[in-house]
């Protein structure tokens, strides 16, 4: 009886070492495959971001100021700068 | 076989040890069977285990992103992908190249195209943006998407264009910096991700373990060019090069005070080859300034000395004239030298200086050394020993002839003078940052050597503003500040030698407010198309630049008598 009462305890422990490991690896595998969205959403981020560099930029913003606004840049003697 | 009554059968015990003894096959059987796997085929399986349990991750290469002094990317890279196919795993041709070519945008002739040359394997489509990759990576464990290969690799950016591209050079789509900044930098911006071992599941995704996570030292590099100052010199600098229809140009801005290098645009862009330190040039009479500091400073000439111009004829030797046809005076004062450009006295206040103290302010200004600014491929000019000058020598380095300079020489001895008459050392890059906190200061303002006495800079840069108020200069003049500089128009030397008057360098050097210096500019165009001065040319770019840059910093007005 005791025998089998240790077996039972033994195989229900190698049975939750096997659920636990198994666990384990199906969640490696979700943040493998969550890293790897991340790492695509970033890519895209990156590229929305550059994007928004090359809209800002000064010749771009100059050029469609001139061109759409009819703006001209400031003479520096037209600026008042203000003293603390 | 065996009688009913053979006492051996009908023996329990024998019965037993029969039966015992087939049980025992099977698990022996096995056992050795397991013997042989372990001892003679041990490696065979262990591969075999390895391949089915462990992937092997690629080796990569991070890059850091190259960033203006305020923070704006100049340069980044971006993963990408490549997709490419091997023919022989493709299951049904026309459908994949048809899903390819709808996903990609490509037309489908050109896939097969490639498809029908000799290779097996073959690329489709290099840098796919993230959007495609995720609609391709779906179908990979499909019969549709066998045989496809998505490999990846980096694209460096540069979202405004080709800004500063001289300066920053290129980066191939492994990351490694090939020419520019980028390669001058390579070691901080770029870390090597070593090949690891990776456990994976049955499909082959990868099953994530935290010991994978390499620590990351990739270096940010933030230059001391300012987008926006860089803009404007591009833009200057691109305009006055094709209104003169002149080869190259060449624009910088410095901070006097620091050594910074605002902006430094060369046109035609040719990324990571900045003519702004690799082009060298006889000056001409912006070297004027070089010379005429240095015989103030040593004492051989006064602000008040009226030199005499032979008639504007001055024969310095035997055959060798040097002739002013821009004034009918018979003596100038040095304002007056500076404001009309003349060669005769320069050259004469360069020989009563003598080769060996010109040589020594020379060397003193940092002209025939490397800056040490760090860029690949940095010229360090000529000047030649002083001791090899002839007579005319000297005088025609008065008015810069027989020298050779760099772009960046010449600005960083013009900010010696507006800022007192320190040398400082000059900066393109700020700072370099680190992913683990780590910030590494480049740009500490480092004081080189004085070079000429403060009443020595302040009684040039009068000098200069009236050759802007008075001089060659005017059309570098700013309503409300006062701006010192110098003009020069330089004939080049000739392929058949001697120097000819339909090759030559225009440009224009100085520095606003005249009274508390902000910026040094220098523009440079070489061989305008157009007959052409550097008062005409160069300093109406300067004065673009200037004026956009004064606006932008928000300096004010320094003119007493300037009415708004």
């Amino acid at each position: 009886m005791k025998i089998f009462a240790v077996l039972f305890f033994i195989s229900v422990f190698a049975m939750g070492v096997v659920v636990m490991r198994m666990e384990i690896n199906r969640s490696g595998r979700e943040i493998s495959r969550l890293q790897n969205q991340v790492e695509v959403k970033e890519a895209r981020n990156q590229y929305l971001q550059l994007e928004i560099a090359r809209l800002e930029s000064p010749a771009n913003v100059s050029a469609l100021a001139r061109e759409k606004l009819g703006l001209e840049f400031t003479k520096p003697h037209q600026v008042v700068v203000l003293e603390d | 076989m065996f009688k009913r009554t053979s006492p051996f059968i009908y023996d329990v015990k024998n019965r037993m040890k029969i039966c015992g003894i087939l049980c025992l096959i099977a698990p022996v059987a096995i056992g050795l069977r397991l013997f042989y796997m372990q001892t003679f085929l041990h490696d065979k399986f262990t591969t075999k285990a390895e391949r089915a349990i462990y992937n092997y991750l690629a080796e990569d290469r991070l890059r850091g992103k190259i960033l203006d002094v305020n923070g704006n990317f100049l340069a980044q890279s971006v993963r990408t992908h490549s997709c490419g196919i091997s023919k022989r795993y493709v299951k049904d041709k026309n459908k994949t190249i048809s899903f390819l070519s709808q996903t990609l945008g490509i037309p489908k002739q050109r896939i097969l195209e490639k498809w029908n040359r000799n290779r097996n394997f073959f690329f489709v489509a290099k840098k796919i943006k993230p959007d495609v990759y995720m609609e391709i990576v779906p179908t990979l464990r499909t019969p549709l998407g066998q045989g496809l290969d998505l490999t990846p690799e980096y694209e460096r950016i540069h979202p405004y264009g080709n800004t500063a591209l001289d300066l920053l050079g290129a980066a191939n789509s492994k990351n490694f910096g090939l020419s520019g900044l980028e390669q001058m930098y390579n070691r901080e911006l770029s870390q090597d991700i070593s090949k690891k071992r990776a456990k994976r599941a049955r499909r082959g995704e990868i099953i994530y373990d935290r010991n994978l996570k390499e620590h990351l030292s990739v270096g940010d590099v933030y230059l001391t060019i300012d987008l926006q100052a860089q803009f404007f010199a591009e833009d200057a600098l691109k305009k006055a090069v094709e209104e003169y229809g002149a080869e190259h140009g060449i624009a910088l801005v410095q901070e006097p005070s620091t050594g910074r290098i605002l902006a430094a645009a060369s046109y035609p862009v040719k990324d990571g080859q900045s003519l702004a330190f690799q082009f060298t040039y006889e000056p001409g009479s912006t070297f004027k300034t070089i010379a005429i500091s240095s015989a103030l400073d040593a004492g051989t000439v006064t602000v008040t000395d009226a030199i005499d111009m032979d008639g504007r004829k001055w024969e310095v030797a035997r055959g060798f004239t040097i002739r002013d046809n821009q004034h009918d005076k018979d003596f100038l004062s040095i304002p007056e030298i500076m404001q009309l450009s003349s060669n005769i006295g320069a050259g004469k206040i360069a020989t009563e200086l003598g080769a060996k103290n010109l040589f020594y302010y020379l060397k003193a200004y940092g002209f025939g050394t490397k800056t040490d600014i760090n860029f690949n491929g940095e010229a360090k000019g000529y000047v030649p020993p002083y001791n090899k000058w002839t007579k005319v020598d000297l005088a025609t380095k008065g008015y810069g002839y027989g020298i050779s300079l760099t772009p960046i020489q010449l600005i960083n001895a013009y900010s010696a003078i507006a800022n007192g008459g320190t040398l400082m050392q000059p900066h393109l890059v700020d700072r370099i940052e680190y992913a683990d906190g780590r910030v590494e200061k480049k740009a500490k303002p480092v004081k080189i050597r004085r070079v000429i006495k403060p009443q020595t800079a302040q009684i040039m840069t009068k000098v200069l503003q009236s050759v802007v108020e008075a001089g060659s200069g005017k059309r570098a003049q700013i309503k409300g500040y006062t701006v010192a500089g110098k003009t020069g128009t330089a004939e080049k030397l000739s392929k058949e030698g001697g120097y000819g008057k339909r090759s030559h360098i225009v440009s224009f050097c100085g520095f606003v407010p005249a009274s508390k210096p902000q910026f040094t500019v220098l523009v440079v165009l070489d061989n305008p198309s157009k007959y052409t001065f550097g008062g005409t040319a160069a300093a109406p770019a300067f004065k673009q630049i200037a004026e956009n840059l004064l606006t932008l910093k928000g300096i004010a007005p320094d003119q007493v008598d300037f009415i708004n």
